[in-house]
């Protein structure tokens, strides 16, 4: 193949993975000024749709944009309401640039019932939060009343019909045991700060999480009862997994012998144990035993 | 690594013999004369519809700084802060959901003009301090901020809000936000600040994602913490937040996310004191559900 002709079909590569990208998913950010409504109920769009990409994420929310940035966050497309009263509704559309990173956006922060709109969703207080393919919608009202939570819900509503077809969550949610799992509590994310959003373990990033790492949360047991924590993390390789674990047991565990497991003083037990590039930690378990039975159920991915 | 805050900490003990053992606030540090902080609140200065009152509010700057101050008269007390002919600028916060309220910022500058500074050289600014002139040129700084959780710093209070004189804010970004107290250091900043304000008329104890607001985690305090140290006010309003956490939330989320900075501020930076033993607590004015 000449240099010419190479170039060519490199490009017609590009530009077909593009319109894949776009077309399949939901089409590019930039469209939902057109296809989503500028009208709902009594409110109105008001000001410019701005849209903000991995660089000047930091425009739209400073002190914030490391949430998003330690997923693959690709772009945020975010359009404000008016209501008559003077009240404001403000719409942020990101595209997550995979279904199993829209998945992580919204599970970290779950906490409402759902509201039935797109693939899960939550609503209350006036925020309604879901996720549809690759896309992580927040809409947020700064009021909860009657009137502005059917326009949120209809404006979301309206919004999930541009997003696409549906997508499939991160693999490692389906590691996770299923017996006594509270599903609506599960997380996905890479770095520290969701972790310590989502679960605070320490001030420090003792598990060594960066953007190269995939970790899935649940938690086990009745409604109600404190829950038994499950974290799997995924690392690059073993070398890194095997250093996490020592690094947490080391500030976490000290008293843990080499099986990694040992009961703390609120006679709860902890465990950590690696498997190939896995790291799977138990925290909060009620003895020994459940620890290393939920600590061992997790369903590894055949090799 | 210095010994790291962990989950155990928090469910070994009470939070506050926590932070002072983990957290590195020491005991035996020698304390010459306590950070004063006064925490003044009004039953009255907000109505149902948390609408400010002016004049209450107004009153409640007053009564807190005389106190900080040892005066008994307002716009002396000021003047201990301010001097005529000075340039002044007062460093407030616009987040749209919290903003500072226009009230406190009417209510400060009020008492900065009554200090004999003219209007025209004090500033009022957020976002562009940085190259607004009366900023550049202030001999002095006001800084005054509501207080908020905050989704990677954990608390957002008078050391985060001086995020703005920062070149590249998302520099102070890395660890939790764990150095904004070198803000203080930064050429245009450092020894200015005569006063800080930290507004929790209606603070926020919970937020869900960045930049999240939600009424339902907003409660009328109808208070306001006054200091000249900012790590010791927002050592009080960290306290504030926890407590609130552990009421409405439970034990489990007492702590927001690593609020680290407030600590470094003191022992890596040396801006403040967030040893709880040496700040000395006023309380004034309502008392109910004071939680701190």
């Amino acid at each position: 193949m000449t240099g010419r002709r190479r170039l060519f079909f490199v490009a017609a590569v590009l530009l077909a993975a593009s319109a894949a990208y776009l077309i399949s998913d939901g089409g590019a950010v930039a469209d939902f000024s057109e296809k989503i409504p500028k009208k709902i109920g009594g409110w109105a769009a008001s000001g410019k749709d701005r849209t903000f990409n991995r660089e000047r994420l930091y425009d739209y929310m400073d002190g914030g944009a490391e949430v998003y940035l330690a997923f693959d966050f690709r772009e945020v497309w975010t359009r404000k309401y008016a209501g008559s009263d003077g009240r404001e509704m403000t719409l942020d559309i990101y595209d997550m640039g995979s279904p199993a990173e829209a998945f992580g956006a919204f599970s970290c922060d779950r906490q409402d019932p759902g509201a039935g709109i797109g693939q899960e969703s939550e609503y209350g207080g006036g925020l309604l939060r879901f996720w549809q393919g690759r896309y992580f919608v927040a809409i947020t009202a700064s009021t909860d009343d009657p009137a502005t939570s059917g326009a949120v819900l209809g404006l979301g509503k309206e919004a999930v019909k541009t997003l696409g077809p549906p997508g499939a969550k991160p693999d490692m949610v389906a590691f996770l045991p299923p017996a006594a799992l509270r599903p609506e509590r599960t997380s996905y994310f890479h770095s520290v700060v969701n972790l310590n959003n989502r679960f605070f373990v320490a001030s420090e990033n003792l598990l060594r999480l960066d953007r190269s790492t995939d970790c899935v949360i649940g938690e086990y047991g009745a409604g109600g009862a404190e829950p038994v924590i499950l974290l799997l993390i995924r690392y690059p390789d073993g070398d890194r997994a095997r250093s996490a674990r020592q690094s947490f047991l080391a500030s976490y565990l000290p008293e843990a012998g080499p099986e990694g497991i040992a009961r703390t003083d609120s006679r709860k037990w902890v465990s950590a144990s690696v498997r190939e590039n896995y790291l799977t930690v138990v925290f909060e378990a009620p003895s020994e035993d459940a620890a290393k039975k939920l600590g061992t159920s997790v369903k590894f991915p055949a090799k | 690594m210095n010994s790291p805050l962990t989950r155990r900490d928090f469910l070994r003990g009470t939070t506050v013999t926590v932070l002072g053992a983990s957290l590195g606030f020491s005991q035996n540090k020698a304390v010459q004369k306590k950070s004063r902080v006064v925490l003044i609140r009004h039953r009255d200065v907000l109505d149902e519809n948390s609408k400010i009152n002016p004049d209450i509010l107004q009153g409640m700057l007053d009564e807190a700084v005389m106190k900080l101050l040892d005066e008994s008269d307002p716009v002396r007390a000021f003047r201990k802060l301010v001097k005529p002919g000075e340039m002044v600028g007062i460093k407030t916060n616009v987040w749209s959901y919290l903003p500072t309220p226009p009230e406190l910022e009417a209510a400060i500058k009020r008492r900065v003009i009554d200090a004999g500074v003219a209007p025209d050289r004090i500033g009022l600014d957020d976002h562009t301090v940085r190259t607004n002139p009366l900023f550049v040129n202030a001999t002095s700084l006001i800084n005054v901020a509501p207080l908020r959780t905050h989704y990677l710093a954990g608390v957002c209070g008078c050391i985060k809000n001086y995020i703005m004189f920062a070149e590249s804010q998302p520099a102070y970004h890395p660890d939790s936000c764990a150095d904004l107290g070198s803000l203080f250091k930064l050429p245009q900043v450092k020894g200015k600040t005569r006063l800080n304000v930290l507004c929790v008329l209606t603070p926020q104890f919970h937020g869900r994602g960045p930049h999240n607001f939600n009424r339902r985690y907003v409660w009328s305090y109808k208070g306001m913490i006054v200091g000249l140290d900012p790590v010791a006010v927002d050592t009080i309003g960290l306290r504030l937040i926890m407590a609130k956490r552990r009421e409405v939330l439970g034990k489990a989320q007492e702590l927001p996310p690593v609020p680290k900075h407030i600590q470094l501020a003191d022992t890596r930076h040396g801006i403040g004191t967030s040893d709880i033993n040496a700040i000395e607590l006023i309380k004034l004015g309502w008392n109910e559900d004071t939680l701190v």
